[in-house]
């Protein structure tokens, strides 16, 4: 139908020799300016060390990831989908407009292949002006939110962005422009050659702009680790992280001339939106500017000019930024790589850091305690010992075994498993997992942790673990894979959910807020499960932010362990945030969270004592709140 | 700046120490082992002065071979190199015994600085570094938090009782025993135990050093605390009682 509603596209059908070879020579200098910026870049990418983990096999989760995020823009239009949508049509009018960009070249030597009044040119060149229309439209909205409305996140207005946004609305209006032209006259000839010079324009200035991820961040996304924050394994005796410019692989170097400035990842970040200085946008276009300066073999150190201690050390790990990168920039790997660089060498002085390190080289724990104050817990809440007849290695956690309110979380939980009639045991003996370390960047005693658990978990002959903490279970799960083969590992939100149907709901309802802690989230892609606890006690109600993009407690990449925050905290956000929400109680899945609320909410209600701040309650708690007294 | 430090591996702290079978030791068994926390102190103490002065920093260690891990955490911290003094018998040694192993390994280095720890976190001492300091027939000084290179020799920081502390000055060549926490400790890094696989770690034992076992003082029986609890009402008015439960606070259990 729409080939009889709309006009034939006009097709200029002479040129004249000095045609041909102005267009053969500005086609070549525009892709020789186009080289002259790429080949340094590519070249750059490409010198990098070579990534020594990295396997293009199995395939299937990068097809399947190309095909979602890049052909179907899934998640560009999922986490913004106004500017999302608009993101979308005008890639897809470039998808589009491949076909008839090369048509329109040929044309000038005759070589034309579409033919504009035959049936299969008429509906392609139909098809594409509809998405020129939309593209137009796209680009028009995108252009009044980057000049008009001006997000935060954007960064400074950028003319280059302008005059790229100006040449793509000209190649499509020049290009409707031709269905309305008769193809003999001098205008169509003029409009051929004004959508040229369009083109021609705006090929050379891709590389040098954020528009390079057009070319980059197809393969960005398509060869991505995959894992969410994989922190990659260091390989050989001279790899200690991101240290210097010859540490950057060629993922990282990658991600970094990728990154479209977007500023998704600020949007989401905790640190920066709490007056830290960490941008995590500022920390990947730092790495580009370093590659820009010094090259991939440089021995200039990462932490310098272009990116700063202080702001590598300000990240939680919370994975938001990476979470929500639409063009597959690895974050927390690099985050956590420079700081691995750091502290491997001996860079990083901070007097928190250093006692979190000391106290876990000499003990077991990242609180500092004597062991035997878990002894004594076991004991005193007469845990069995885990003998190899139990079905479950309840595993403690820092947390668990030694602060105060980690423990009554264990303690409903065992309440729970023994009314379940669940078989547990404890480790005689638990150390730190390492996850604290691990996210700070010390390999050594990382190292060390997980070789001395795993030694430990083989002999008791243990084959199930559940755990209170996701950061254990994280860490257990992924970290430790670098070091052997750890056992089946559940967090306690998983393992209640499965006995959800025989545990009895608590009558007085309540409203409840769940809040997702990051490494259950995130990094485990767990969400329904511990709703479906905290259901059992009440009506459920979302904060602002929840699921996939909840909003950190704090504490997590070691950072409830090192000193005073700059700025806000990020604990008193967070905490204001779902108290906002107006739930009586709010349902944690970590203990590290909830020690971080029970810290806000304390605050909060001093400085605003009419308000009574919300109960705190993990999930096992809430499990546990509706079993008979005697249990 | 030539400066040895005398480094003892001790069981970690907080280990549930068993005494052993014959009563005289404890039970080694699962036991997991960390360096000497005044020696590590010591060990900073002569990092920075090298830091701040140039020079090397040997450590020196008597001990079975498990000794070994400890001494490998030094050379990742900074040491340029060890001498492992390898003695099973350390345990039956008394202070004397030790100190001779030590002297011995430490007199052919010739060093500006003899550092130990002021005692150890086991047997606690306090004998070892004075005695090392006897046979060597240099000064020493005990209970410092802190050294100075000077134009002529070193000034220290002695701390004494209650919060006062001394500051002295010495010729060099001296022995000191370092008190806890006068420094902040540094961290083992990745980097410095790769470092440390290429460091010179040299063993001697008993014999190469000629050194006997002859013991002046035998450990007869080691014996665990006993564990007592007693209960004390405190008789008269609310403020005569809190008046005595000061006094027992203060004189008894020391803790005012």
């Amino acid at each position: 139908m729409m080939t009889v509603i709309l006009p034939t596209l006009a097709e200029p059908q002479h040129f004249f020799a000095w045609e041909r070879w102005l267009f053969a020579i500005l086609a070549i200098l525009s892709i020789f300016g186009f080289w002259l910026r790429f080949g340094p870049i590519l070249k750059k990418i490409l010198q990098s060390k070579k990534d020594p983990d990295f396997h293009l096999f199995p395939i299937g989760r990068r097809v399947r990831d190309f095909v979602w995020e890049v052909m179907l823009q899934a998640k560009v239009i999922r986490e913004r989908p106004l500017a999302g949508i608009a993101h979308a049509l005008v890639f897809w009018a470039f998808c589009a407009f491949a076909l008839v960009t090369l048509n329109h070249c040929a044309v000038i030597f005759g070589l034309g292949f579409l033919d504009p009044a035959g049936r299969a040119g008429r509906v392609f060149f139909d098809c594409a002006a509809l998405f020129a229309v939309a593209c137009a439209v796209g680009i028009l909205g995108l252009g009044v939110r980057r000049f008009v409305v001006r997000p935060r996140w954007l960064g400074a207005v950028s003319r280059e962005s302008g005059v790229i946004a100006l040449l793509i609305f000209v190649l499509m209006i020049t290009y409707l422009a031709a269905f309305f032209l008769p193809a003999a006259g001098d205008a169509a000839h003029a409009l051929w050659w004004a959508h040229t010079l369009t083109l021609l324009a705006f090929l050379p200035l891709i590389p040098h702009t954020k528009h390079l991820h057009l070319v980059l961040s197809p393969f960005t996304v398509f060869l991505s680790r995959g894992g969410f924050a994989e922190i990659p394994p260091l390989s050989g005796d001279e790899d200690f992280g991101l240290v210097a410019g010859k540490d950057l692989t060629q993922l990282v170097s990658l991600q970094a001339y990728s990154c479209v400035e977007c500023g998704r990842c600020m949007e989401h970040c905790p640190a920066n939106n709490t007056g830290k200085l960490l941008n995590p946008k500022e920390i990947v276009l730092g790495l580009r500017g370093y590659l820009n300066e010094y090259g991939p073999t440089s021995e200039e150190l990462l932490l310098g000019k272009y990116n700063s201690q202080e702001a590598a050390f300000e990240c939680t790990t919370c994975g938001a930024c990476e979470f929500q990168c639409p063009v597959g920039i690895e974050h927390v790997p690099i985050i956590v790589g420079l700081r691995r660089g750091a502290v491997n060498t001996g860079a990083w002085d901070d007097d928190h850091g250093a006692k979190l390190f000391l106290a876990l080289e000499r003990g077991s724990n990242a609180l500092g305690m004597s062991p035997a104050e878990r002894d004594k817990f076991v004991e005193k809440n007469a845990l069995p010992i885990f003998d190899g007849t139990q079905e479950y290695c309840l595993w403690l956690g820092c947390m668990g075994a030694y602060d105060p309110w980690g423990r009554e979380i264990v303690v409903a939980l065992v309440r729970v498993m023994r009314h379940l009639g669940v078989s547990f045991g404890v480790m005689r003996k638990e150390r730190c997992t390492g996850d604290p370390v691990r996210r700070l960047g010390n390999d050594l005693l990382f190292q060390q942790l997980a070789e001395a658990n795993l030694e430990a978990l083989a002999q008791s002959k243990i084959r199930k673990i559940v755990s209170i903490c996701p950061h254990c279970v994280r860490t257990i799960q992924e970290d430790w894979k670098a070091y052997g083969t750890p056992p089946e590992v559940e967090h306690h939100s998983e393992f209640l959910a499965r006995f959800a149907s025989q545990l009895p709901s608590v009558q007085n309802q309540e409203r409840i807020v769940f809040h997702d802690p990051c490494y259950l989230g995130r990094y485990r892609g767990v969400y329904e499960e511990p709703r479906r606890v905290a259901a059992l006690a009440g009506d459920l109600v979302e904060a602002p932010r929840s699921h996939e993009r909840s909003f950190c407690c704090g504490a997590g990449g070691g950072l409830v362990f090192l000193g005073e925050e700059k700025g806000e905290r990020v604990s008193h956000v967070r905490a204001e945030e779902l108290a906002a929400t107006g739930a009586r109680v709010v349902g944690t899945a970590c203990p590290f969270c909830n020690t971080m609320f029970r810290d806000a909410f304390s605050q909060v209600s001093e400085s605003s004592p009419g308000a009574p701040a919300p109960e705190l309650m993990d999930i096992a708690q809430i499990a546990a709140r509706g079993l008979p007294e005697s249990e | 700046m030539k400066i040895v430090v005398a480094i003892k591996q001790v069981p970690e702290r907080d280990a549930q120490v068993r005494i052993a079978s014959n009563g005289k030791w404890i039970d080694e068994q699962d036991l997991q082992w960390a360096m000497n926390e005044a020696d590590a102190y010591a060990l900073e103490e002569a990092l920075q002065l090298k830091e701040k002065n140039g020079g090397e920093v040997i450590v020196v260690s008597a001990g079975p071979e498990r000794v070994g891990s400890t001494i490998r955490e030094a050379l990742a911290k900074g040491a340029d190199r060890a001498i492992h003094v390898v003695s099973d018998d350390l345990n039956t040694r008394d202070s004397l015994g030790v100190a001779r192993l030590l002297a011995a390994a430490v007199k052919l280095e010739n060093a500006d600085l003899v550092l130990s720890g002021l005692q150890s976190e086991d047997v606690g001492l306090g004998q070892t570094g004075v005695i090392v300091a006897e046979l060597l027939g240099l000064p020493h000084a005990s209970m410092i938090l802190h050294v100075e290179k000077t134009e002529s020799g070193l000034k220290i920081k002695r701390e004494l009782e209650e919060g006062w502390f001394q500051c002295i000055e010495l010729s060099t060549p001296a022995v000191l025993t370092m008190q806890s926490g006068g420094n902040k400790l540094r961290y083992a890094t990745l980097m410095g135990i790769k470092k440390a696989r290429t460091k010179e770690l040299r063993a001697v034992d008993a014999a190469d050093l000629g050194v006997d076992a002859a013991t002046v003082v035998v450990l007869e029986q080691l014996s665990a605390p006993k564990k007592q609890k007693t209960t004390h009402i405190l008789q008269g008015t609310a403020k005569e009682a809190a008046a005595a439960l000061v006094e027992k606070l203060k004189m008894e259990a020391r803790v005012l």
